[in-house]
């Protein structure tokens, strides 16, 4: 109930301000003469801008009630957010938007988890709705004995979370030809991270016995185009699981819902989403989904088929076309972060370059550093105002280096559309403006 | 400083390179696709911990499926022909059900065209073509010029098709749609060309031979050249100073327009549609009466509640308003809203009809 009265709270405010200032001062100072400016400018006053009407006046939001906490019962991000979102192009439809797919913002993203409404969605003939009191799952074939569960029978196993990354082999395929897109979410959107739950492969199969001659597996989805794939012996027992949590809820309908395959570090169309069915064999099946696509033409006319693991792959998302370095003066101090990964193992080291690949420094890792997982990486620089190119390299442990654009071309041609894994490149203008280019080593 | 630990990471870096290039030699097991094999050690596999504790039995759970359940679900066909249901359908009936459901999307003979829905013909001959390194054209990849076997096509259809009426063609249908595009893309059967009289069967099926079986590698089933661990298309080189590369290449033909939405990371409030269910009056309540108005330990009127309400509009609603304008009892005047009296009064009539 007391009421400052607009003087004194003015008088207050302000007296902050004089503090903030004072310790702002001493900060600066101490930055200045770390850069080794001279010691006039050090001793010169720095002079105070007007006062931040942010600061200096209540804001709308501190003088009135918030929202109920009943409003959105299952929470939303902030309005202003609203440009945070899955963004779609007919150019890489393939008909109409039930098959296609949508690019997630991962300019906008933070660590190595996309939240679970911006997960990129590649969909073959749209997203399922499937009521979970009518799901079954079967698994039968070269198994000595064959099962059908529920959704809640199949969540009494119990479940392990892992955090892995899931990409479109298709990612960055616009680039084969040269550079076409001006912004992240388009270059590399395609690709999302998770921390999934639900149960090893090879936990249920303890069970139900492989039989020796079992060495395929066909995961095969409910949906319109019963999507399904053919998953070897060898990974099906290493790290394969089938996930019906995402992110600490149930997996969004987009990303399968109740229940979809997760494969490690494997070609995202492989994760097989909206499962029904695990049928094992001893000969693959040669789905449509791994003869007209998902197979690498190459120049000789022959094409690769059953190519499965992503490789080792980096991006620089800050800065990026869409989070420039405009707002930057001569002397700033800014962080170069990105994001590297590898479907065959543990990101190990990402190398950055200033000059467009002439010079390579080592980055620092931060944070998690998990195998099949985003690994994010960060090189601090001050900023001059001059023009760079940054490209980003990865290594994974199991000894892969993120090769360059035209060394990829000379294996395997521009015709494959998949697996393009090259080093990005990001041209900043003096005026800190963020250009993609492509550097063809 | 900065010139210091740049230079620390750069002696760093020679050091690491050697050490990642070791490591990987000497790395554990590999799986066929080449990816490392973390075992696990004092129950951590890399970084999690794992539940050791034994988990047989929980398919006690489930049950077995019946002979009708793994029929109705197990329609697959395998390039062996392992699957194809009995059943027979003639070229001509299929060019008939291919007019009626499949042209409007796939163009007539599969030709394709049509709102970027994919050919389903043509391109024999093409799959050397390398669009942008040398020629004018690339690649067409079709049932006719790139599908290795013909069962994926006839379980496609069955499965799949069409598109947006997935699952309603009998099998002699599928079996025709799939002979009326063995047809339209010159295919033989027992080495002999395809042509409007022939009828495919779960019979003859075996006899068709596609143009590029032996177009895919690895080569499968037999699985021998799975024994290989994948390397990777291309290997990179870790060249740390003074290397060679050339000037950029700057985006020739942006793709600039299309973005659904428009790109932008602009926060700002999004444009509020003018809501039906919404009206402002609701919302100022919620802002600014609703902390009173929707808690009956307050002692104001609830909204909602009749009886309260009706005691207040028995002193007319002029009078209502006043009160309102200039505070009754512990409210104060307007409620303590920044408001104008107009919009009080709405406020004051969504309040009274609200709780009738």
């Amino acid at each position: 109930m007391t009421k400052i009265s607009k003087n004194s709270d003015k008088s207050l405010k302000s007296n902050s301000v004089e503090q903030s200032s004072r310790r702002d001062f001493f900060k600066k100072t101490a930055i200045y003469s770390a850069s080794a400016l001279t010691a006039a400018s050090v001793i010169a006053p720095i002079k105070l801008k007007a006062d931040d009407e942010n600061i200096v006046h209540h804001v709308e939001w501190g003088t009135k009630l918030g929202d109920r906490v009943d409003k959105n019962l299952y929470g939303i991000p902030s309005p202003y957010e609203h440009n945070n979102i899955r963004r779609v192009h007919d150019l890489l439809s393939s008909g109409d938007r039930h098959a296609t797919v949508s690019m997630s913002p991962l300019h906008q993203q933070e660590g190595i988890i996309t939240p679970n409404g911006l997960f990129f969605t590649r969909n073959h003939g749209g997203t399922a709705q499937i009521d979970p009191n009518k799901f079954r799952l079967m698994i039968h074939g070269l198994v000595e004995k064959p099962i059908v569960l529920t959704l809640e029978q199949l969540k009494r196993y119990p479940s392990e979370s892992r955090i892995h990354f899931i990409e479109c082999p298709a990612n960055g395929s616009t680039g084969w030809r040269g550079p076409q897109f001006n912004n992240l979410q388009f270059v590399k959107g395609m690709m999302s991270s998770a921390e999934w739950t639900g149960v090893k492969l090879s936990v249920l199969l303890e069970d139900l016995g492989i039989k020796p001659e079992a060495q395929w597996a066909l995961i095969e989805g409910s949906d319109n185009s019963e999507m399904g794939r053919t998953i070897p012996i060898e990974k099906i027992l290493d790290d394969a699981m089938l996930v019906w949590g995402q992110n600490g809820e149930p997996l969004r309908p987009e990303q399968g819902y109740p229940v979809r395959l997760l494969v490690p570090g494997w070609e995202g169309n492989l994760n097989v989403k909206w499962v029904k069915r695990i049928e094992f064999s001893d000969k693959p099946w040669h789905a449509k989904e791994e003869t007209s696509k998902y197979t690498m033409l190459q120049p000789s006319g022959k094409a690769i088929n059953f190519f499965w693991p992503m490789e080792v792959n980096s991006i620089i998302t800050s800065p990026c076309p869409e989070v420039p370095w405009t707002d930057l003066k001569k002397g700033d101090l800014v962080e170069i972060g990105g994001i590297a990964w590898s479907g065959r193992g543990t990101v190990k080291t990402v190398d950055i370059s200033l000059d467009g690949g002439k010079n390579w420094v080592e980055a620092e890792l931060k944070g998690l550093v998990l195998p099949k997982s985003w690994t994010r990486f960060s090189y601090i620089i001050k900023w001059d105002g001059k023009k760079k190119v940054l490209l980003s390299r990865a290594i994974d442990d199991s000894g892969h280096i993120q090769p360059s654009i035209d060394k990829l071309i000379e294996n395997v041609g521009v015709e494959g559309i998949y697996h393009r894994n090259p080093i990005v490149g990001w041209e900043v203008t003096s005026k800190g403006v963020v250009n993609n280019v492509h550097v063809r080593s | 400083m900065f010139m210091l630990d740049l230079k620390k990471s750069l002696l760093a870096v020679s050091v690491m390179s050697t050490l990642v290039l070791t490591n990987a030699a000497a790395a554990e097991k590999k799986n066929i696709d080449g990816a490392v094999m973390y075992p696990i050690k004092n129950g951590m596999y890399t970084d999690y911990a794992v539940n050791e504790q034994k988990k047989e039995g929980f398919s006690g759970h489930g049950r077995m499926p019946t002979a009708n359940e793994i029929k109705a679900w197990d329609t697959d066909v395998m390039p062996d022909g392992h699957g194809l249901p009995v059943g027979e359908g003639s070229v001509e009936f299929g060019d008939e059900l291919y007019e009626a459901q499949c042209s409007m999307c796939h163009g007539d003979f599969g030709a394709g065209g049509v709102g970027g829905y994919p050919a389903l013909s043509g391109g024999q001959g093409s799959l050397k073509n390398q669009l942008g390194l040398e020629g004018t054209e690339g690649p067409r990849k079709t049932i006719g010029s790139y599908w290795p076997y013909a069962s994926t096509l006839f379980w496609y259809i069955k499965t799949a098709m069409p598109y947006p009426n997935p699952k309603s063609l009998t099998d002699n249908e599928v079996y025709a749609i799939t002979a009326y595009l063995l047809y339209v893309n010159g295919i033989k059967a027992n080495g002999v060309e395809i042509d409007d009289e022939f009828v495919l069967s779960n019979e003859n099926f075996m006899d068709v031979k596609m143009t590029n079986p032996d177009g895919f590698y690895p080569v499968h089933p037999d699985r021998n050249d799975l024994k290989e661990q994948r390397g990777p298309l291309a290997q990179g080189v870790r060249c740390m100073t003074n290397c060679e590369q050339p000037e950029p290449i700057s985006i020739n033909a942006e793709i600039d327009t299309g973005f659904d939405p428009a790109i932008s990371t602009e926060k700002s409030l999004p444009k509020v549609k003018e809501s039906a269910t919404v009206s402002k009056a609701a919302m100022i309540y919620e802002a600014s009466c609703s902390a009173c108005h929707a808690n009956a330990a307050i002692g104001a009127p609830v909204l909602g509640d009749k009886e309260a309400w009706a005691e207040v509009v028995a002193k007319g609603i002029d009078q209502v308003y006043a009160n309102a304008l200039n505070g009754i009892n512990a409210m104060p005047p307007k409620g303590g809203a920044d408001i104008s009296e107009e919009e009080l009064n709405e406020v004051v009539d969504y309040m009274i009809n609200a709780s009738k």
